[in-house]
């Protein structure tokens, strides 16, 4: 390029041309996301599974193992983890959905309902209002039970699903980085430590944080499952399927502030289904057990695992859920927050460079 | 270690080396690694051609990593932000720099800038770091080596400031 064509007309018209282009590219990907949106949830899926199992892939190499050998040892053991889990949970998460659709249906509710209008009778005299209740808590029901039905029936159309999620996963994790090289070469010698430097600072701080977010949610799901568990052992199984409570608490921990009650909350419904002896005792103990998990993980675990660089503000949180359920519902809403964080990290990362470098 | 049985086939891996291998080969951080080690390397490392006059990096910009010439010539000026602008080296090819960056983020003590059109590779902190956690052994080949190229950079500035105290004294006493 010869000096004459970098006057200021020609470096404004360049600008504009970007600009229009950078629109055009958003406007794009707003235009075709409904129909991208399941492949980038399968690759946003894939990098969080190569994100977790990237360090174990490290280890492995570290002792000797071919890349490519150790990342098929682990995705098979997990694989294998999985299938089984799969096998043993389904009929039982089939039985639970039956039984619970029997419960509702049976004299329980009725009972409960005469319960209620009694109580409202004579605190507020208004029985009606406990009717109402009762008619919004069963059709809420209905529908979560009409959703987990037709999630069971499609299993098969998520096979297909399933099936790719580990193929992509495995060649972001051998291929990790010629993809980052790829990436990075296609920056302008101008940016390119500044990008480089910033790429690896983000990409440290979100892998931490996620593989953090992983271990946490495994040891809270543990405890969960341990405290549920020991509620069973001593008054005789009042809580119904606690290994899948405890792994939907875990899970669900995910979400900072909200998420232990989308742990208790099925613990408590389940056992006042379950109908045993000495309901509120049990509940009272259900409570301790979740908010005993919750000192735990606030003050051992998540100190230790999660990184603080992310910290939110509850509103930020609430924000972040809500919006993240509009867009992909409740994958959404659990990977809202760590996904804000990812954006908080680059945003704080991307300012930091820009101050560092000198880029005249 | 020669071996008859041996020689002709690691001269025809050496034969096979790409001009990048046999360049890296002959970079004291690297000169301990075998042609394995150096082909692992080459995944990691980032190759930018730069045109004359195009900054590699500016004076006071966080340290990243180490750079090398493949092909060209590179100037290592020292511009301070009031001050005038001093050449301290000029570097060709197969010459290494940036080196320190390898160890800490520490601001760059002075600015490299392409001469001539230039092919230059870079070897970066947070890659060694993820090197030193998969392969360990390569790694602490590469630290070790580095310490060297370290050490021996400060026994020189030792002796150069030895050297200069011993004037400023003769100096005085004159």
């Amino acid at each position: 390029m010869n000096n004459t064509s970098a006057t200021p007309t020609s470096q404004l018209s360049k600008t504009i041309w970007r600009i229009f282009l950078i629109i055009m590219g958003v406007a794009f990907i707003f235009l075709i996301f409904p129909y991208i949106k399941t492949v980038l949830l399968m690759l946003v899926i894939a990098w969080l599974i190569s994100v977790i199992l990237n360090p174990l892939v490290d280890y492995f190499e570290s002792i000797g193992f071919n890349r490519a050998l150790a990342i098929l040892t682990i995705m098979a053991i997990i694989l294998g983890g999985i299938i089984a889990l799969i096998i043993g949970i389904i009929p039982t998460v089939i039985k639970a959905v039956e039984s619970i659709s029997a419960t509702l249906q049976s004299d329980l509710i009725s009972n409960l309902t005469v319960q209620l209008e009694q109580f409202f009778q004579e605190k507020f005299n208004n029985p009606d209002l406990a009717r109402d209740l009762m008619t919004k808590i069963g059709q809420i029901g209905s529908q979560i039970l009409v959703k987990v039905a037709s999630f069971l029936k499609n299993v098969g159309s998520y096979i297909a699903f399933v099936g790719i999620v580990p193929i992509i996963t495995f060649f972001l994790i051998k291929d990790r980085r010629l993809f980052k090289r790829a990436l990075v070469s296609q920056v302008p010698n101008r940016y390119f430590e500044l990008f480089l430097n910033v790429l690896h600072k983000v990409d440290y701080q979100v892998t931490k944080y996620i593989q953090g977010q992983a271990i946490d949610a495994l040891i809270v799901g543990l405890l969960s499952v341990i405290g549920l568990f020991i509620i069973n052992l001593i008054f005789d199984n009042p809580v119904p399927y606690f290994v899948i409570i405890g792994m939907v608490a875990g899970v669900a921990n995910l979400i900072p502030y909200l998420g232990p009650y989308v742990g208790a909350v099925p613990a408590i419904v389940l056992t006042i289904l379950n109908n045993p002896n000495n309901v509120g005792y049990i509940i009272f103990w259900i409570i301790v057990v979740f908010v005993l998990v919750q000192l735990i993980d606030n003050n051992l675990v998540s100190p230790m695992v999660v990184s603080k660089s992310v910290n939110m503000h509850p509103i930020t949180v609430v924000i972040a859920v809500v919006i993240g359920g509009n867009i992909a519902g409740v994958f959404g809403m659990l990977f809202a927050v760590p996904f804000w964080g990812i954006i908080k990290v680059t945003m704080r990362e991307v300012s930091w460079g820009l101050r560092s470098y000198k880029l005249k | 270690m020669n071996h008859p049985l041996w020689d002709p086939i690691s001269a025809k891996n050496k034969s096979e080396m790409s001009d990048i291998m046999q360049i890296l080969a002959k970079v004291p951080i690297f000169s301990d690694l075998d042609s394995k080690e150096l082909k692992e390397v080459e995944k990691i490392i980032y190759h930018r051609k730069y045109k004359k006059g195009e900054p590699i990096f500016r004076m006071g910009d966080p340290g990243l990593g180490m750079y090398i010439i493949i092909n060209g010539a590179v100037e290592i000026v020292e511009e301070p932000e009031n001050g005038i602008r001093t050449k301290l080296a000029e570097l060709e090819k197969g010459a290494f720099f940036g080196d320190l960056a390898l160890l800490d983020e520490k601001p760059r003590s002075a600015s490299a800038i392409a001469m001539v059109d230039s092919d230059i590779i870079g070897f970066f902190r947070p890659d060694l770091v993820d090197l030193l956690y998969r392969k360990p052994r390569m790694g602490i080949k590469i630290l070790w080596a580095l310490s060297q190229v370290v050490g021996e950079r400060l026994r020189k500035t030792d002796e150069q400031l030895t050297n200069l105290q011993r004037e400023m004294k003769a100096k005085r006493h004159e």
